[in-house]
């Protein structure tokens, strides 16, 4: 907090750190032009702050004479030194008088005005101190250089050192309020600050332990599904030799228990490769492969893998590519895996007799990764890709599911006794391995209306 | 509170706390029309904004203990909207008592609520125990409908430890008793904490005394 004023008790030390010293200084003028009066303000410390004077003919008289000059600079210096609780006058060898006023300023005594040196009007003679100042004095030029001394009544004094002191406080009062104002502002912008740094930096620290606690989570699902992994390989290998016959013919009853075995493991299997493919996705530390894609080709392999599956329930897989396809790159592997589960899930959702389309068209991508940022329209440059739509004829997914069907094992059907199984772990992957590539993915539903996934991959830079 | 020996000059803070437009600055302008002319500085409002404080509302009262002690008050406003909080919290430092302003009407009785919490909240901010603060309080507006009941007050202020009083701010009804009993606690703290007595032979009653003759009262809680 400043020295100047404590803004704890919002109290004043000094007086010229709150006080406009111009104001100061143009009321002093105007005061002394008024009524031909000299004044002067001193802060509490004897500083002069304000001045309004000219010097008296009977002034410049003494000051010819060496005694009257040190006698006189010996008064001024008696009337400047003077700090008086109440109002004194204090007489000069002339007959004239300085009244000096204290300024006090809520309780506190902060400084002092001096006005004079005037005649008092009571005063007809001239006084036996003056004419005694100094062997050389001229009687009659002392008389006539008084007689230009402005003369005032000891009343009217009064109440022009009333006037003054009223004016005064007034100006201090305003000069403190502009100073408390400017002084609030600035402690309560500071404050403000200090309070949301303060907030900020717990919820750093909170975002911290989170992102930590995520780590453990992601290292944790990785050395768990590791883990799992090894002893389920053997039951699937140790499940798979009992189903050969190795240990001795199995009876049809057995066979079957032991196939169940094997696929239930096969299905662990899968779920934890999801899982720890996802991790390795949250994780950005899967790395892509880029190669030329012949996207008719990869469309054409999913239907011929999974006609099988779909004729069960004799769903049929419809292909639809338009027109000719820019030329992108991409992960075979991974834009194989993404297909897949897609087309698996259409066909997991599609009713007895269904059709699911597989289709494949160019498209001009919207540019750019901030839809908001300035100037998109200048600075995003076009870019075209292949947009991949995989359509079923299922019961679809309601509108306020479509943004969440992405996350981690979301299920639309959430409830244990749900009709299609399922990890919920396979939009999330598909989602990650489409932006990976550059692309988005997004889906397009209405209920007892079937359900479109649509993907899209940009076009290889020329 | 201030101590100021080569000057003999004593400084008090007191503190209007409360919710919105819950009368903390017309107690204020009340104390400062009430009071004698020497006593009182001028009632200094800083920024307002449609009438509402903005930072604070100060009024200096001086007063001279018989010692020759000056002993100055000074009472201080907060700003009561809520999105003033750092205002408040600046204007609550080094404070040595609280005189909380209620509004009595009985949709306000959440509002007065909230605003206690915060001051309560404010004052261990700033390092200091509520419990320890020198506190009174007020229920202003006590000239409008729909208020809570005098029986309401009387028996909630019974169950409380800190004096209440009722007043109605506007027309300057309940407003000087409460800063007496105000710098009546203030007072008695300060002298449990500082010994003002032993070490500088100012007495409690002679100086209240004093407060109630510029203040121009008797000693009338209106509890």
């Amino acid at each position: 907090m400043s020295q100047a004023a404590d803004l704890t008790h919002a109290d004043v030390d000094r007086l010229e750190d709150i006080v406009d010293k111009s104001a100061l200084v143009e009321v002093c003028r105007s005061f002394f032009d008024l009524f031909s009066i000299p004044i002067r303000v001193f802060s509490r410390d004897g500083a002069l702050l304000a001045d309004a004077h000219e010097t008296r003919a009977i002034c410049t008289y003494v000051n010819t004479l060496p005694e009257g000059k040190l006698a006189c600079s010996a008064l001024v210096g008696e009337v400047k030194a003077r700090d008086p609780e109440g109002t004194v006058e204090h007489p000069c060898f002339t007959g004239a008088i300085y009244r000096v006023v204290p300024i006090r300023y809520q309780g506190r005594r902060l400084g002092r005005f001096v006005i004079g040196p005037y005649f008092p009007a009571e005063l007809r003679r001239v006084p036996g101190s003056l004419l005694v100042i100094d062997d050389a004095i001229d009687g009659e030029k002392a008389r006539l250089a008084l007689g230009e001394m402005p003369r005032v009544r000891a009343e009217t004094a009064e109440r022009l050192a009333d006037h003054l002191t009223r004016i005064l406080d007034l100006i201090i009062f305003s000069g403190h309020r502009s100073f408390l104002t400017s002084e609030m502002h600035v402690a309560s912008v500071r404050e403000s600050f200090r309070a949301l740094a303060e907030k900020n930096a717990a919820l750093q620290d909170a975002y911290d332990k989170l992102k930590e606690l995520d780590r453990l989570k992601s290292n944790f699902l990785a050395t768990v599904s590791h883990e799992l992994r090894t002893p389920l390989t053997s039951i699937i290998g140790y499940s798979d030799m009992l189903a050969t016959g190795i240990a001795g013919e199995l009876n049809e009853e057995q066979a079957e228990f032991v196939e169940t075995i094997r696929s239930k493991g096969d299905h662990l299997l899968a779920l934890i490769g999801s899982l720890l493919d996802l991790n390795k996705l949250e994780q950005g530390r899967v790395s892509l492969s880029l190669v030329h894609i012949d996207v008719p080709a990869l469309i054409d392999e999913v239907k011929k893998t999974l006609t099988p599956v779909a004729s069960k329930k004799a769903v049929r897989i419809e292909t639809r590519v338009e027109g000719p396809l820019p030329k992108i790159e991409a992960d075979p592997v991974r834009l194989r895996q993404v297909l897949f589960n897609l087309t698996e899930n259409a066909v997991k959702f599609s009713p007895r007799e269904g059709v699911v389309t597989l289709g494949a068209r160019g498209v001009e991508m919207a540019g750019g990764d901030d839809g908001d940022a300035m100037g998109l329209v200048l600075l995003a440059a076009p870019r075209s890709g292949i947009e991949l739509t995989v359509a079923d004829q299922g019961p679809g997914i309601p509108a306020d599911e479509h943004a969440k069907i992405f996350d981690a094992f979301y299920q639309v059907d959430g409830s244990s006794t749900r009709e299609h199984g399922g990890t919920g772990l396979g939009l999330s992957i598909v989602k990650r391995l489409v932006e990976a590539h550059g692309g988005e993915v997004w889906v397009e539903s209405e209920l007892g209306r079937g359900t479109a996934f649509r993907f899209t991959i940009p076009e290889v830079e020329p | 509170m201030q101590l100021d020996f080569k000057a003999r000059e004593l400084t008090i803070k007191l503190v209007y706390y409360g919710p919105a437009l819950s009368g903390k600055t017309t107690n204020l302008q009340s104390i400062h029309q009430l009071v004698a002319g020497d006593v009182a500085g001028r009632l200094m409002t800083l920024e307002t904004k449609d009438d509402r404080t903005l930072f604070f509302d100060l009024l200096p009262l001086t007063l001279t203990s018989e010692k020759g002690l000056s002993v100055r008050l000074k009472l201080f406003t907060v700003p009561g909207q809520v999105i003033h909080n750092a205002t408040r919290r600046l204007v609550l430092q080094g404070a040595d008592g609280v005189a909380f302003i209620a509004d009595s009407q009985r949709s306000e009785t959440k509002s007065n609520a909230s605003s206690f919490v915060n001051l309560r909240q404010n004052l261990s901010e700033n390092g200091i125990d509520p419990a320890a603060m020198p506190l009174v309080i007020q229920f202003n507006k006590r000239d409008l409908d729909d208020i809570r009941t005098d029986e309401e007050i009387d028996a909630l202020a019974a169950r409380g430890k800190e004096p209440v009083f009722k007043a109605v701010a506007l027309r300057g009804v309940g407003v000087l008793e409460t800063l007496l009993g105000l710098m009546d606690v203030t007072w008695r703290h300060l002298e449990a904490s500082h010994q003002l007595e032993e070490k500088f032979g100012v007495r409690a009653d002679p100086l209240l005394a004093e407060l109630r003759h510029h203040l121009g009262v008797g000693r009338e809680a209106a509890r």
